[in-house]
């Protein structure tokens, strides 16, 4: 991921979500987003939050694992879930993939 | 881009966006909008596999059953989706004002753009090379730059009003 060269970035201020964002490790599906040299850091930020309701917190933290380790899991659950997560991730030109846990 | 001291793009609230930008440069917004939707039904368009393989990847990185089952399931519908955020951005190019579902779209949009883009100038994480001023493939990579830097600061205006 890369970061636009003139953009201004402002600190941006977030109230936590009250959805629970712990990852369910009873559940046999994982998403998977990979790291990619073209979208910007600020977007796959703002795309997890906007997709999964992530604080800002949250998904910058998963974005910068996808950046630094090459992928990071992004959620989980049952297949149907999973599919439905990998096409709005998709919806929205980032590399996801699923796999059973 | 607005250069002065006006924000290229100005948040008025949470659902209204003034866009400040250059007559010229709103033109090449719908021009190359335009130009991905003709490249996605161009069969014969360059590069067309990595392409279509960046704008729809798998679901799953090995096994083709998962694959299969997920492309039926969800193809026409990516691709009815991206189309629709192509025509909508090429729609709205000259617009001086965008609500935040159109500045979303804006993003998803001219997203899709680089990524057709970058994937022609097979971008690595080494960023912008070294090129002489003549290389053919320079417009290429500076229209990727400027796509970059506004689809930042487009994520900027909606992250700064969450």
């Amino acid at each position: 991921m890369t970061r636009p060269h003139a953009s201004d970035v402002a600190p941006v201020e977030i109230d936590e979500p009250s959805i629970d964002t712990n990852l369910n490790v009873d559940h046999p599906w994982i998403v998977l987003v990979w790291n990619d040299p073209i979208n910007l850091m600020s977007y796959v930020t703002y795309v997890l939050q906007k997709v999964f309701g992530y604080s800002h917190e949250k998904a910058e933290s998963l974005m910068l694992d996808v950046h630094e380790k090459g992928r990071a899991v992004v959620s989980n659950g049952s297949k149907e879930k999973a599919e439905l997560d990998v096409f709005r991730l998709h919806e929205h030109g980032l590399w996801a993939t699923m796999q059973q846990d | 881009m607005a250069f002065g001291f006006k924000r290229t793009i100005q948040s008025k609230g949470p659902d209204r966006f003034i866009i400040n930008l250059r007559a010229d440069l709103r033109e090449v917004i719908a021009a190359v909008c335009d130009d991905v939707l003709a490249a996605l039904d161009d069969e014969n368009a360059p590069d067309r596999d990595p392409m279509l393989r960046r704008v729809f990847p798998v679901a799953h990185a090995t096994d083709e059953s998962v694959n299969e089952a997920y492309r039926d399931l969800v193809h026409s519908d990516l691709l009815r989706t991206r189309r629709e955020a192509l025509e909508r951005v090429s729609a709205t190019a000259n617009d001086s004002e965008l609500d935040r579902a159109t500045l979303e779209t804006w993003m998803v949009g001219l997203n899709t753009v680089r990524l057709v883009l970058g994937t022609r100038l097979d971008v690595s994480e080494d960023g912008f090379p070294q090129l002489e001023a003549d290389d053919p493939e320079l417009p290429a990579w500076a229209l990727y730059e400027f796509l970059g830097v506004l689809v930042g600061m487009v994520v900027d205006a909606l992250a700064r009003t969450v």
